[in-house]
């Protein structure tokens, strides 16, 4: 039985120092959505018995299926706090109730886009961290994007009934587990300093830290022991916190603390004496059934059940007697309201980041105090499928103002530019929704601090926008969110039949809307393609196409296509030159390699168009040894102008030179975007000009003219200086047991990977492992890998770097000749590859 | 073959005699050149001196289109059309068309044909490359024959095309096209074609005219008629003749069609159109590029054939309907030099016959779409549904006034793979808050210069010529004025540009290092 209204959610909307936003992130199959249950239980929405086991946020079949999450799903959650557990709260409060907008995100990596959209509209994050696996990839980048966005973590050590029913360790290695992974994941948090978020590493002591069994549904943090104590020793509660934790011993003969173990059989570690212990106890007397015995304990603690439950038995009655005893959602609802940020408290710092326009205007202003009188400034981070086929909710938190139901609103896309009118729609708010589990409810209005979902905005915005209200046209959009994940995995997809072309346009329209990261776009050759993060995130994009986005019409989906890059491994053999079409201009060029890390660096966004010259060339000068003078003279980036390759004027004295920069620059960007080995994009390359001969009548050296032969000049000292592929590279980890090592190493051998590192976790029998492995290799990695370690070793990639590939594209017949003429092939170009006579002229 | 035939030079001297022409032009493609004096000198000698005669070559667009122009400089008062054409009706002056007579094998043809026939259970539709047409009585009475023998029952259908006529007559067929476009539109209304508002409907049935006994298809000077009960689908196509661009035309406006094409020279069958298929997809990539374009440039790429005025104006009303920007452009047969002068344009709109309507080079600064495209990318909520046409003059029955239905979404593009806006032609806020508007203009103005330059540039950011030129990095003379003193003269470079003088001593000196 839902144990709220929705005008009960409403009320507490407006009350933003009751709110608390927060997502729940963690690497993969660490808990979160099982943890999340227990939350959802507790509100009242899924029954307390099957808590755990319903995986409430997991609502789409093949989530279900797979056991793992693909969208993250919000959930608004209402609460009622006791007077007595709120008195130790120091911050401004209205009242008992609380609002928890729950966002749970999935762990693979190919979804981490949906992890960072989620991150936006929160303010909190529960970072679930499995006690036994600790800290793993997936937990570290997640937890570096959080704080990157200037959330507010907190930490839950889960899984701990595998402590006490699986592996059955004893309570100091127990402690000692806990304490390294609680260390491990302080070192990433230490790494992000920041004055304003404050320290965010996260204690046992000081309350941030929840140690918990989402399956079974109980989980304590220190004040719950505390409070349970501190009346026994007559101490103070935080006193007695700090005894539970770190190197406090207390020997029970002596009944003394002290800050070591003074060696006596009896002196153990405060947690171990009165967390660890007394839990152990509590599990092994339910799990043998010595009930009288149980009775008698529970009584002490305070704890009754009901008669019913009385009869359970085994792993029933455990998981009934903890849930009474330690509640989950009691636990980690006090730890997330006393710890984590309301909106009012966390907008404060967070505008810095949100905030693109000036941090003095008013809207800034109105997103810094989380003001409902003011403007409105919301960010859609994401689209929802709506349950009418092909229509999408916009989800997204209202930063300042309300949205309300039929208001207009203007949507600033991802494009628009302050003051004009592209990417800009006015439009209206059909309806405002919030989600109350597995149903929506509409209400009338959401003010800010609170997320919303909207109807009748969706075919205007794509992936995300800010949107405001109809009249302000000053203000700024919010910052767009920057992914850690990069769609390098494509696939050319077509309708079996000619006709349902149509069909899937429109399919294609919807699916770049339903996830944040997978992109839809269309080749050169006419091909739809479809790009994703990962093989798993390309399948699960490629069946919501078909089976939700096309209404079942058939699609013809090809291998994964993997894109290259063309670069080139020296300095052009010697000066090239090519005539204009009119024989009257020509233009001498080479091209050479740029330093190391430059290219990384244009692509960061260090080095760019828009720098102030000065500062770029002391950037160019100081880490890459370039020419001061030189560093001036470069005239532009491409290919799309921002792009890793340049131009740099190397002439000197050249009469009208100025004149066909511009036709020069085109022509760069031209051919900058399709090379000439096999038409993928340059990478790397500075081409340096280096003669020009030019007409003197500015009729014979126009456009027309110059255009095509700086193309062709391009090319020409492309093709003599070693031309050479660069393919797309993954960063793996794995995590596995001893004996699954050697077959990891065999299938990442057989797949041109090699591993670079190799480490023990401390105190388990697993080894972590991070190998780089060509995209293109890529495929079928993880089942061939699973079918190698019977199960045991289980694969994260991410697009990690550009790798060159020594053999010579040029030299039909060599690995990157044999690539070549495949992707020409695909493309439709001529499979030979043009002449360089082609391209280079004689005097 | 003989000359006399071959040239078909009694029917010419007929035509011209019955036409009481006295001054004809005859226009030769380059590969006929070389013969050209020996007609002009035979048809002399059979007109006798009171007809003047006019050999024209290389014209400036398709040598398949009647070149007008170039007639109208003699004043002539008819053409005469020799190799390969397009017929496309001509504008102002009468043309005779002489194909030419190409060799074929009728009894290989007539065998592979009757093969086809029993290996296939459709109909199979004749179509063949117009210098064959002299060839068609005979293939027809030999498959007839050989038919009949190895099918005691009549078996699948054959149906062969019909040559619309070697004659075209401006004044019988269009005197102004707009009378033309209203007499297509009649006979499209009179053929009892209900759904007239529908425009999908009428785009779908573009490539054929119902009639009351069946549907009518002409292409590229056939005609042919089939039932209406049959679709064109239905049949299988058999094209006589080279893989020329007459042939690309069949196979991309049929490209749900079997196509099988026999080639009279290598006497073979060949099923295989992957290429032409390619096309196809190549050309529907080029759409979606054209609907971000902002700046479009119309080439008109004839002036023969009649309508192409209008559809030039259709197309300027089309672009500016959709909020873009147009240019119109005459230059003859467009090369990449020539598109390069114009690097504002981000796409060009080919306005010519059908078989020279295919421009598609990887030379090219930006995409060349046909106007059928156009219309798809620029038309509003129009989507391509498979059918495809060339001609242009389908295409003016085809988009009739444009539905302007109120925007419902927003454009998605995906080129850029995500939604895109485009410039509405009238903004409707501006009327509502004058004071506001001013405001945004103002501020519009002072925003553009804060616009980095290359993404105007580069990235077609440029909404009008105008702004593209203001984006570009020179602006005029270079002033180097640094010290004012004159400077001494130097004695310049002689020599031809493609390698002055003292160029060449040096490439002499050092041949290794020049090359």
């Amino acid at each position: 039985m839902v144990k709220f209204t929705a005008e009960e959610l409403r009320r507490i909307m407006d009350l933003k120092h009751n709110i608390r936003n927060m997502s729940v992130i963690a690497h993969v199959d660490h808990g979160k959505s099982t943890l999340t249950d227990s939350l959802v239980a507790a509100a009242g929405i899924i029954a307390q018995e099957v808590a755990g086991d319903v995986r409430m946020t997991d609502t789409r079949q093949d989530e279900a299926e797979r056991g793992i999450t693909i969208k993250s799903t919000g959930i608004s959650l209402f609460y009622e706090m006791t007077e007595e557990s709120l008195k130790n709260y120091k911050g401004e409060r209205s009242g008992n109730e609380y609002l928890i907008n729950l966002i749970d995100s999935p762990g693979h990596v190919d979804f981490s886009s949906e992890v960072t959209a989620a991150l936006r509209i929160t303010d909190g994050a529960l970072v679930v961290v499995d006690c036994v696996e600790g800290v793993c990839v997936q937990t570290e980048t997640v937890l570096r994007q959080a704080l990157g966005e200037r959330i507010r973590p907190v930490l839950t050590v889960n899984k701990m009934d595998r402590c006490f029913l699986e592996l059955q360790v004893e309570g100091e290695e127990a402690y000692q587990t806990f304490q390294r992974v609680i260390e491990n994941a302080n070192v990433i948090m230490a790494t992000y300093e920041d004055t304003l978020l404050g320290d965010v590493q996260v204690y046992p002591e000081k309350g941030t830290v929840a140690f918990s069994a989402g399956l079974h549904g109980w989980a304590f943090t220190l004040t719950n022991f505390a409070k349970m104590y501190a009346a026994k020793f007559g101490v103070d509660e935080s006193k007695m916190m700090e005894r539970l934790w770190g190197e406090n011993y207390f020997d029970p003969a002596t009944k003394k603390w002290t800050n070591k173990n003074t060696g006596s059989p009896t002196c153990k570690r405060g947690f171990v004496q009165f967390c660890y212990e007394p839990i152990k106890q509590i599990i092994s007397t339910c799990m043998n059934d010595q009930k009288d015995k149980l009775w008698a304990m529970l009584q002490k603690l305070g704890v009754t059940m009901k008669s019913e439950e009385k009869e359970l038995i085994g792993k029933a009655l455990m998981k009934r007697v903890m849930q009474t005893w330690l509640p989950a959602s009691d636990a980690l609802l006090e730890m997330m309201i006393f710890h984590l940020p309301s909106p009012a408290k966390a907008q404060k710092y967070r505008v810095e980041n949100l905030y693109e326009g000036p941090l003095d205007d008013i809207y800034a202003n109105a997103i810094r105090n989380c003001d409902p009188e003011g403007p409105l400034m919301l960010y859609v981070s994401k689209m929802i499928p709506a349950s009418d086929k092909g229509r999408f909710f916009a989800f997204g938190r209202v930063f300042s103002g309300k949205v309300a139901t039929g208001m207009k609103v203007r949507i600033m896309g991802p494009n628009y530019v302050p003051g004009q009118k592209k990417d800009l729609y006015v439009k209206s708010v059909q309806r405002t929704v919030i989600w109350m589990g597995k149903k929506q409810e509409s209400v009338e209005d959401v003010p800010c601090g609170n997320t919303v979902a909207m109807v009748g905005l969706d075919q205007f915005i794509t992936k995300n926008a800010t949107l405001t209200n109809e009249k302000e046209v000053d203000a700024h959009p919010i910052r767009a969110m920057k992914f850690s994940v990069s769609p390098v995995v494509r696939v050319a997809v077509q309708c079996k039949v000619a006709s349902d072309l149509p069909k899937l346009v429109e399919g294609l329209k919807r699916l770049a809307k339903s996830d944040p990261m997978v992109v839809c776009t269309i080749e050169e050759s006419g091909e739809h393609i479809v790009a994703g993060a990962g093989e798993l995130h390309l399948e699960i994009c490629l069946k919501d196409l078909q089976e939700d986005f096309m209404g079942g019409a058939e699609i013809v989906v090809s291998d994964p296509v993997v894109s290259f890059r063309e670069t080139v491994l020296e300095k052009s053999c010697r000066t090239v030159m090519s005539k204009s079409p009119n024989k009257h201009n020509r233009l001498y060029m080479e091209a050479r390699p740029m330093e190391e890390g430059l290219a990384e660096a244009i692509d960061e966004g260090r080095i760019g168009p828009r720098d102030d010259p000065k500062a770029r060339s002391k950037i160019l000068s100081e880490e890459f040894g370039w020419d001061k003078d030189l560093a001036k003279k470069i005239w532009c980036f491409g290919p799309e102008t921002t792009g890793p390759n340049m131009v740099v004027d190397m002439c000197k004295g050249v009469q009208y030179l100025n004149e066909i920069k511009d036709s020069v620059v085109a022509g760069f960007q031209w051919a900058s975007k399709e090379g000439a080995v096999a038409e993928e994009n340059m990478r790397g390359i500075c081409f340096e000009v280096c003669d020009v001969v030019l007409h003197a009548d500015a009729i014979h050296r126009g456009g027309g003219q110059v255009i095509p032969t700086a193309r062709r000049v391009i090319y020409a000292a492309q093709l003599t200086a070693k031309p050479r592929l660069l393919e797309p590279v993954y960063l793996v980890e794995i995590q596995a047991p001893e004996q699954a090592l050697g077959g990891i190493y065999g299938v990442l051998n057989q797949k041109r990977g090699h591993v670079f590192e190799e480490l023990q976790r401390p105190g388990t029998p697993l080894y972590n492992i991070k190998a780089y492995l060509p995209v293109i290799e890529s495929f079928g990695f993880s089942s061939t890998l699973r079918a190698a370690t019977s199960g045991q070793a289980f694969p994260q990639s991410v697009f990690d770097h550009w790798d060159i590939m020594s053999s010579d594209p040029l030299e039909p017949g060599s690995q990157a000749g044999q690539l070549v003429s495949d992707i020409r092939k695909r493309k439709g170009l001529k499979e030979q590859m043009t002449p360089l006579s082609e391209y280079e002229d004689k005097l | 073959m003989d000359f006399e035939s071959n040239y078909e030079i009694s029917r010419t001297v007929d035509y011209l005699r019955a036409g009481n022409f006295t001054r004809v032009a005859l226009q030769f493609p380059d590969e006929l050149l070389k013969d050209s004096p020996r007609v002009a000198k035979v048809l002399r000698s059979e007109l006798g001196a009171g007809v003047r005669l006019f050999v024209m070559a290389d014209a400036a667009y398709g040598s398949c289109c009647v070149d007008e122009i170039g007639a109208s400089h003699v004043d002539a008062e008819c053409v005469v059309h020799y190799g390969h054409a397009c017929m496309s009706p001509t504008s102002t002056l009468p043309a005779m068309f002489v194909f030419g007579k190409a060799s074929i094998d009728i009894k290989d043809c007539a065998d592979q044909m009757g093969h086809c026939l029993s290996s296939t259970n459709k109909p199979i539709l004749v179509l063949y490359g117009l210098e064959y047409s002299h060839a068609l009585m005979h293939l027809k009475t030999v498959v007839a024959e050989s038919t009949v023998l190895s099918h005691s029952n009549s078996g699948p259908m054959l149906n062969y095309a019909d040559v619309i006529g070697s004659v075209i007559n401006p004044s019988q067929d269009c005197t102004t096209e707009k009378v033309q476009i209203r007499s297509l539109n009649d006979s499209i209304t009179n053929a009892g074609f209900t759904s007239g508002g529908d425009e999908k409907k009428i785009l779908k049935f573009g490539n054929g005219r119902r009639m009351e006994n069946g549907t009518c298809f002409e292409l590229g000077g056939l005609t042919w008629r089939i039932p209406s009960d049959h679709k064109i689908e239905d049949y299988l196509l058999f094209w006589i003749g080279p893989e020329n661009s007459a042939f690309t035309n069949v196979v991309l406006t049929f490209n749900n069609c079997e196509i099988i094409r026999y080639d009279a020279d290598e006497r073979r069958l060949l099923e295989d159109f992957s290429g032409q298929r390619r096309i196809l997809k190549r050309r529907y990539y080029l759409v979606e590029k054209a609907k971000d374009a902002n700046i479009v440039g119309i080439l008109v790429g004839t002036l023969g054939c009649a309508g192409y005025l209008s559809i030039t104006q259709q197309m300027k009303e089309l672009i500016k309907g959709a909020g873009k920007k147009s240019y119109t452009l005459v230059m003859g047969r467009p090369n990449s030099a020539k598109l390069a002068n114009f690097p504002e344009c981000d796409v060009f709109v080919y306005v010519s016959c059908a078989q020279t309507a295919l421009l598609d080079s990887k030379e090219f600064l930006a995409p060349i779409i046909t106007p059928f495209e156009a219309a798809l990318a620029f038309g509003r909520g129009r989507q391509w549904t498979g059918e495809y046409v060339l001609n242009f003059h389908d295409l003016m029955v085809s988009c009739g006034p444009e539905a302007v239905s109120g925007i419902k979404e927003a454009r998605f593009s995906f080129i850029k793979g995500g939604y895109m806006e485009d410039i509405q032609p009238e903004e409707n806020g501006e009327h509502e808050e004058r004071s506001l508007a001013l405001a945004e203009t103002t501020e519009k103005a002072l925003n553009l210069q804060s616009q980095h330059p290359n993404t105007i540039m580069f990235k077609g950011a440029a909404r009008s010529g105008s702004e593209f030129f203001a984006a570009r990095s020179y602006q005029g003379l270079n002033r180097q004025y640094e010290n004012l003193a004159p400077q001494s003269y130097a004695i310049g470079r002689s020599g031809r540009a493609s390698g002055y003088a003292d160029e060449k001593m040096q490439a002499n000196e050092s041949p290794g290092a020049a090359v």
